[in-house]
């Protein structure tokens, strides 16, 4: 007679079993709504999205089971550790990159099914960036960002205007001599002599050159329509997800980077088919001063046009060039070293191998520490002590560090002996720096040392207030011991960068699936505290709480040192409530003081309602205040910003912890009531 | 005199990043009013000299305001304490920049100079005038109702004896 009994390997077999089963059930009948929802850009409930899952779904639980070094284990279940993507942690794949699309449309590029040649015209040009985002974010699990598609992409303007020069040369010009009879001299021109910042063309060529002129910046803005429209409708990606994609721009002053800029802007004013605001791409406006931040300044019209975009769109997002952790790189004339974003914030510039610059390169993978529990342990929100144990505190979040860092040094060694082949695009283009020279299957190993490893954190505000009873903008006190746990932490990484011979940086995370997460299982565990496991969800990274009302300047001035310390990227927000659009000199100022304090990548939210029956977009309460209609009769669709990226209809798609912190967001200025006075 | 508002930055009562005070009591009884009951004078809470300087010392530690808007009810009903007011901000804040809303026309306002509303209509530096006209209402309109409510600079125009119109910060987008 056999019994089976618990934690013997046939039981063990059985439950192993019983958890794929239960895991497929879940998916296939929609039974856990948290999980499909987990990414704002998937539909979990389609069928592609749900296939996805089912892969996604099975690969975690392979990685926890057989792959995840213990302690790491140990640390998921403890709720101290979170690792992301873990989907991908036991095939290798690699976060998110800066794609280098001067390099690949200069020498033309290769999809695997066939070979494309450089463009000869922006509109070719922006079609084919389109192509290069889609084959490149299916080499990896996260962001695809140009960093400089104004200078990318100027060249191909110039050529647009070439194009049309020469034919309206032939037109314009020669024929009209022919006509009257006037003795015509054979117009040898040069290619490089036609540009058009060449006044002298202008002077020479009145015709070609206005109709050259006027042709090109109406082929740029069909581009720029036709590049967004693209960005937003393939979804190719697993589960039918968009690629998150990103463009910064902002700095590059010749006639035909500032054209691609005012197209790009403009086309996304403009809006999608029906005049709805682009989800992506996310775009950054580059600021740096002496370029775009005074009047005088050559692009500061483009930087008074990006105010008036985002205060319609959302985007572009402001990132600061001046900022004393972004001017270290910064060489002036090489656009490559300008700090840009991987949109949701993803910061990626030294390397200790010495490609300071951003193209080529990526974020490898990042692991997020959960701030609060360590907070609840050692701190007085239980009642069971009466001062903060900072030493306990600092020694478990050592341990958390060590096991972060664990997870990512062991991640790495996966990711480093993949071949090239495994990549596929990304190493066979040289989309990551000098992949192209590697043979399909060569180790990969000393191309990704130039990425990073980073290691996030979350709860900064939760966490003071667990230990000390105030959170960081409620005393300058903890305000101050909050700057030394993140210093702490980055410490620990430019400790260990130089440890192990790697480039390890930290993170202030944007938790979009992890922000209800932490919060769920501490509150299972410790109960609900009052001001840190209360609600749905953690404040992301060192954010003053967006449930906490204070002015826009002293939020500013409180997060923006921690800016220089997360040397992996962070951004601050800033809400706003009212129709900015009508009031866009209060944004362009709440911008510059951002700028001014250093605050390294910054944004604006703000509340953007339609009416899907008239078009009017706004504020809108339970009736359009445009056409009348009420919420109940017509869709009133309401796009907010989630982790960096936007997502329309934020109550059918958010997970709902996002949806409570959203409900919560405390504006920084204004009120939703409507002027009409008296 | 009571208040039943205060929002210490506003985008939505003028130009830039404004605090704006809705002072309580209104007789123009506009039909459509938005917030009928500001009528009353007892609405909100007591605009005592405390808050008043608790009012004045926010503003003053707050970097980004372009200045202060007056809204209610109507302040030209409460025109000689609402001069009082702003009196004292500017004991603090000398170069404080001030919208007033108003149910009345700039005209009416202007025609008697020695009145307690001649005062408190000099202090400001941009007055929204005119009845909410409920016909006229237009959701378009910049930090106004209905299309008879006019943007006026008030010292350009006492100055000059006609109305001069506010106009947006030159070089911002429309």
């Amino acid at each position: 007679m056999s019994m089976t009994l618990p934690f013997t390997p046939a039981r063990k077999e059985q439950d192993a079993l019983e958890e794929i089963t239960r895991l497929g059930r879940d998916i296939a009948d929609s039974l856990d709504t948290e999980t499909l929802r987990e990414n704002a850009n998937l539909n979990g409930d389609s069928f592609s999205g749900k296939m996805s899952k089912f892969g996604s779904e099975y690969a975690k639980w392979y990685a926890r089971r057989h792959v995840l070094p213990k302690e790491v284990e140990a640390a998921i279940q403890g709720n101290t550790v979170y690792v992301h993507d873990l989907d991908h942690y036991a095939v290798g794949t690699t976060n998110c990159i800066f794609i280098p699309f001067d390099k690949l449309l200069a020498e033309g590029f290769s999809t695997g099914n066939g070979d494309l040649r450089t463009p000869r015209t922006i509109m070719t040009a922006m079609a084919l960036v389109a192509i290069i985002f889609q084959c490149q974010q299916n080499a990896q699990y996260g962001g695809v960002s140009a960093n400089k598609i104004d200078h990318d992409l100027a060249p191909y303007v110039g050529r647009s205007f070439l194009k049309h020069f020469r034919k309206g040369l032939y037109y314009f010009e020669r024929f009209a001599d022919e006509l009257t009879g006037t003795e015509h001299a054979d117009v040898e021109l040069a290619d490089e002599e036609i540009h058009m910042d060449n006044a002298d063309l202008q002077k020479r060529y009145p015709h070609a050159y206005r109709y050259a002129y006027q042709e090109t910046r109406q082929e740029t803005l069909q581009a720029s329509e036709s590049l967004i429209h693209n960005l937003n409708t393939m979804s190719s990606r697993g589960g039918g997800q968009i690629p998150f994609t990103s463009i910064n721009y902002g700095t590059c002053t010749s006639s035909e980077g500032r054209l691609v800029m005012e197209s790009l802007m403009d086309a996304t004013m403009r809006g999608l088919g029906k005049g709805q605001t682009p989800i992506f791409p996310i775009q950054i406006f580059k600021c740096k001063k002496g370029i775009n931040q005074q009047p005088g300044e050559p692009n500061y019209d483009l930087f008074i046009k990006a105010i008036e975009c985002s205060t319609k769109r959302l985007y572009p997002n402001f990132a600061n060039l001046d900022a004393p952790i972004n001017m270290e790189y910064y060489v002036p004339g090489n656009p490559d070293t300008e700090f840009a974003t991987m949109g949701c914030r993803t910061r990626v510039i030294a390397d200790r191998f010495g490609r300071n610059h951003l193209s080529g390169k990526g974020n490898l993978s990042f692991n997020t520490i959960n701030l609060v529990k360590l907070g609840i342990e050692h701190g007085v929100a239980l009642g069971q002590r009466k001062w903060a144990d900072e030493e306990g505190f600092y020694q478990m979040l050592d341990e958390a560090l060590d096991t972060a860092l664990a997870g990512l040094l062991h991640r790495y060694q996966i990711q480093a002996k993949q071949p090239a082949k495994a990549s596929d695009f990304m190493m066979r283009e040289g989309v990551w720096e000098g992949g192209d020279a590697l043979g399909p299957d060569d180790r990969v190993e000393d191309l990704l040392k130039h990425g990073s490893l980073s290691i996030g954190f979350i709860g900064i505000a939760e966490s003071m207030k667990a230990l000390y009873g105030k959170h960081h903008a409620e005393d300058e006190d903890v305000y101050h011991k909050a700057l030394a746990v993140v210093r702490h932490m980055r410490n620990y990484c430019d400790a260990m960068s130089e440890k192990h011979n790697l480039n390890i940086t930290l993170f202030a995370t944007p938790a979009e699936g992890l922000s209800g997460k932490f919060t769920k299982n501490d509150a299972r565990e410790y109960g609900s505290i009052p001001g840190v496991t209360d609600r749905e969800y953690y404040t992301n990274s060192f954010h003053v709480p967006v449930y906490y009302q204070t002015t826009a300047a002293r939020k500013i001035s409180l997060e923006a040192p921690f800016h220089e310390l997360c040397n992996a990227g962070a951004i601050s927000y800033i809400e706003l409530d009212g129709n900015v659009r009508s009031n866009p000199e209060a944004f362009r100022k709440i911008v510059a003081y951002a700028l001014e304090q250093n605050v390294s990548y910054f944004s604006i939210n703000h509340p953007i309602d339609r009416c899907t029956s008239c078009g009017y977009e706004g504020i809108i309460g339970e009736s359009c205040p445009s056409c009348g209609k009420k919420e109940t009769e017509v869709h009133i669709s309401r796009l907010r910003r989630v982790t960096g990226y936007l997502t329309g209809d934020y109550q059918t798609r958010f997970n709902g912890a996002k949806q409570a912190e959203v409900r919560d967001r405390v504006k920084h200025a204004g009120h939703t009531q409507q002027p009409q006075p008296h | 005199m009571n208040i039943c508002g205060y929002y210490p930055e506003s985008i939505n009562e003028g130009e830039g990043l404004r605090s704006s005070i809705f002072l309580s009591g209104c007789k123009h009884y506009c039909k459509g009013c938005f917030s009928a009951r500001t009528w009353n004078f007892d609405y909100g809470e007591p605009f005592d000299k405390n808050r008043q300087l608790e009012i004045i010392a926010e503003m003053a530690a707050n970097p980004l305001l372009d200045g202060l808007t007056l809204a209610g009810g109507d302040p030209f009903f409460s025109a000689a304490e609402a001069a009082a007011f702003l009196d004292l901000a500017r004991e603090k804040i000398p170069e404080l920049h001030v919208w007033i809303y108003t149910g009345y026309t700039f005209e009416q306002l202007a025609a008697k100079p020695d009145s307690a509303e001649y005062e408190l209509l000099r202090r400001g530096q941009v007055l929204v005038d005119g009845r909410f006209v409920q016909e006229l209402r237009d959701v378009s309109l910049l930090y106004r109702g209905s299309s008879n409510q006019r943007l006026i600079r008030i010292p350009e125009s006492l100055e000059r004896g006609e109305v001069i119109l506010w106009e947006r910060t030159v070089g911002l987008p429309v």
